[in-house]
């Protein structure tokens, strides 16, 4: 759990850190990588998740057929650049695209390959996703009909998760995504009663759909190192499936045993749609096919009633009262974790910041960051004409209302007394701060206070200098 | 950093010197139909970069130019049969793109002369283009779109030239570059075959771009990518070969003429190729004893061309459109 939490916060929080799936990948063993890419769309979603300057250098390499001395490419860096390219070099000889770097430059063989194929279009492997041929007793579901499909069971699972600690009884999703949650540490049963929400799960509400997305597959994609499924599979069909079409049907024929049992489990999170459990196409959904990019995987319009998500409608005033121009009950859930509701009309909802409400969202794990940038993602484009975008007021409140919590450290250690006299208690006392293991120190009461890695040392100097004088 | 791009390429579709570049005495011959293949491949990566990036491509054909592409286009994407092997996108971009281009070269007439190559309407019809995108709230009032400027595109434009300067062009061309600059869109220019132009030499050196004039024309594919690929952001990590040196020589405005010594006017910054007694754009006299002046100091036939005009470029900016055919 503690790995699957550190990939996850790191995606989400900064945009110019590295892809969620890249540390997962890199972790992979090259024969697993090199399976992978033989698939010329794993190699384009792969090439698509990597930062700009990787891109650039793959994309210098990939039609050269000799390898490129190091010193040559180098020189195309600038003296700024130079840190990042040797780190680029890393990550790419990580993610076994360019084996050995360090003299010669040339892309990994199976890698340039695909990635050609993929570019000029070719091969026989059919890694885009073999269409359905036309049905013609239903007509393909409309993009309008894949979108609400998808908010829908989306927000059903952010939804189950929110109101899981309030007693309110919304529809459970399927068996699957709960096992799913509560492996993730998103939600965890407390002496055996129903699920739920922990501290990491309030966190993750306050993500981006696209980070939150990940978060859970990369959690799917643990899962099925342990249910010992085939990793390449799986992750060759979410790229396949990120490289699709929105509003296009797929037929199931081309797919592998693994590929087809995953199915089921993608229909549950929303990532594709099928007319039947049993029908031989699939289309898949917007979560699907945005997973490589950084559009909102989720529609934007508004006509369809449910999803106001991408454009913003919280207004935060300097008075610390907050204006929510939405009906959606989930975001009026995740608004309700760290804001005071007032009052409710169809369209609107009323609140205002207290430290009470922020303290309560504090306790469950959130923090003051994860709400200053969760009010100014939704700001409505009224409040955008402001500069700063969230009153500083009430952002600087809500770190006071943080750093209220830390008054108390704690620290584990060793306290020494009862010195002989001064200058004992000073000798020791400038021993133990050359070493900087003093925590606290009071000379009126000849006692200081030091950490535990110094205990050891001070303990054997004091025995020496005891030692000598007896 | 990792912002969408946006480029807008314009290609150079003259058919007499898409001919003359395909003649086996070239050192290295290029067919249009082998250059478009590895354009298209550049125009794939550029598209296979990032899912938000955009393309809009343009064609310089004689006496007209035309859109072929963009992404913006709504009917492009109508294609039934899908290439299990290929990403979609990119089918439609690459039989979009060749299917318009043919489709323009069997419509020009098969008269004995070339008319001169619409280079500037399509580098005009680019300009547009790109404010359209980068100003989504004043073309769509409907405001859908969010207006971030994190979420809009890095414009730039590549051209890709195989015709030689049309000095008449001079003026238009100097215009949009200072919409360019304004717009702050970076002009690359690669020139694919014929000589160096002056005119598109000075637009990649004003907007920032690179200029890049292709000795092995059959690593086209490997120049595009390695100097126009990169985004004006990433261009400061990783360097793009850039002019040594610039001809920075102008046209004259009475005849259009590139002209090594020009004669300014001293009110309104036209360009002449020999003192004139009135300006013909700003109806300004000048007095006699000037004129007597400097047609005596003006060198006795024709100087070697070293003494570039530093100040020119900066000329048809204020009275340029208005110039007197």
């Amino acid at each position: 759990m503690s790995k699957f939490n550190k990939d996850g916060a790191n995606g989400s929080v900064i945009d110019d850190l590295p892809h969620a799936l890249l540390p997962f990948l890199q972790s992979q063993s090259q024969n697993t990588l090199t399976r992978l890419y033989q698939r010329p769309s794993a190699c384009l979603s792969i090439f698509r998740l990597l930062p700009p300057l990787d891109r650039q250098i793959v994309m210098n390499l990939l039609w050269l057929e000799s390898p490129v001395p190091a010193v040559t490419m180098s020189a195309w860096v600038t003296r700024e650049g130079k840190k990042i390219y040797d780190a680029t070099l890393l990550n790419l000889s990580r993610l076994h695209i360019l084996p050995n770097p360090s003299v010669r430059l040339s892309l990994n063989g199976t890698f340039k390959t695909s990635l050609r194929q993929a570019i000029t279009g070719g091969g026989t492997i059919g890694s885009f996703g073999t269409a359905a041929p036309k049905d013609d007793k239903h007509q393909p579901a409309t993009v309008e009909t894949l979108d609400a499909y998808a908010v829908e069971r989306w927000e059903t699972i952010l939804h189950y998760m929110v109101s899981s600690g309030t007693g309110q009884l919304p529809t459970k999703p399927s068996p699957g995504v709960l096992f799913l949650l509560q492996r993730s540490g998103l939600m965890s049963t407390v002496h055996g009663s129903a699920l739920q929400i922990t501290s990491a799960g309030f966190q993750f509400l306050l993500h981006s759909p696209h980070d939150q997305l990940w978060q859970l597959l990369l959690q799917y994609l643990y899962m099925a190192e342990e249910r010992e499924m085939d990793l390449v599979e799986i992750l060759s069909f979410l790229f396949m499936l990120s490289t699709m079409e929105l509003g296009r049907e797929y037929s199931v024929e081309s797919l592998s045993g693994t590929q087809k049992a995953m199915l089921e489990d993608l229909r549950d999170y929303g990532l594709i749609w099928q007319r039947r459990a049993s029908s031989r196409r699939f289309s898949p959904t917007r979560l699907a096919t945005t997973l490589t990019s950084s559009l909102p995987p989720l529609p934007t319009s508004t006509s369809s009633g449910a999803g106001t998500q991408d454009q913003g409608f919280v207004i935060l005033e300097t008075n610390y009262r907050l204006y929510a121009y939405t009906d959606n009950p989930l975001q009026t859930a995740v608004l309700n974790l760290f804001v005071t509701l007032k009052y409710r009309f169809p369209n609107l909802v009323v609140g205002s910041i207290t430290r009470d409400s922020v303290r309560k969202a504090l306790a469950n794990g959130i923090t003051a960051d994860q709400i200053i940038s969760y009010l100014s993602t939704h700001a409505h484009p009224q409040m955008r004409k402001n500069k700063p975008l969230i009153p500083v007021t009430v952002q600087d409140q809500i770190r006071l209302w943080e750093l209220e919590r830390n008054r108390l450290k704690s620290e584990e250690g060793y306290l020494y007394t009862a010195f002989a006299s001064q200058a004992d208690y000073e000798y020791v006392l400038n021993y133990a701060k050359e070493l900087n293991v003093v925590v606290w120190e009071s000379p009126a009461k000849r006692c200081f206070f030091g950490t535990l890695e110094g205990h050891s040392n001070i303990r054997g100097f004091i025995e020496r200098r005891t030692g000598g004088q007896a | 950093m990792d912002k969408p791009s946006h480029i807008s390429v314009i290609l150079d579709l003259s058919p007499s010197q898409w001919h003359l570049s395909s003649l086996p005495e070239n050192p290295h011959p290029l067919s249009l139909r082998s250059f478009l293949s590895q354009l298209l491949a550049f125009l794939n990566l550029h598209i296979a970069s990032k899912h938000e990036n955009t393309l809009a491509v343009f064609g310089a054909f004689p006496s007209k130019s035309v859109m072929l592409y963009s992404s913006t286009d709504p009917e492009a994407d109508n294609t039934e049969n899908v290439n299990p092997n290929m990403y979609h996108p990119f089918q439609v971009v690459d039989s979009r793109v060749v299917t318009r281009i043919e489709e323009e070269l069997e419509s020009l007439d098969q008269s004995e002369e070339e008319a001169p190559i619409g280079l500037v309407g399509a580098l005009t019809k680019a300009l547009c283009y790109i404010n359209r995108i980068i100003h989504p709230s004043a073309s769509q009032s409907s405001g859908t779109t969010s207006e971030d400027p994190t979420t809009l595109p890095d414009p730039r434009i590549l051209v890709l030239s195989v015709s030689p300067d049309l000095s008449t062009s001079y003026i238009p061309i100097m215009n949009s570059i200072f919409s360019a600059q304004k717009l702050k869109v970076v002009i690359d220019v690669c020139k694919v075959y014929g000589p160096d132009t002056v005119f598109l030499e000075q637009a990649a050196h004003l907007t920032g771009g690179s200029y890049i004039y292709l000795d092995r024309r059959d690593a086209l594919l490997q120049h595009l990518i390695m100097s126009h690929m990169p985004s004006p952001a990433l261009r400061k990590l990783m360097t793009v070969p850039t002019q040594d040196k610039i001809d920075f020589r102008a046209a004259c405005f009475c005849h259009k003429n590139i002209v090594d010594i020009g004669f300014v006017c001293s009110v309104c910054l036209s360009i002449f190729c020999a003192p004139v007694p009135v300006c013909s754009t700003c109806r300004t006299k000048f007095p006699i004893k000037t004129l007597q002046r400097l047609n005596a100091s003006r060198p006795p036939g024709l100087k070697p061309a070293n003494g570039a005009l530093k100040t020119a470029p900066s000329t048809p900016h204020t009275r340029g459109p208005s110039t007197p055919r």
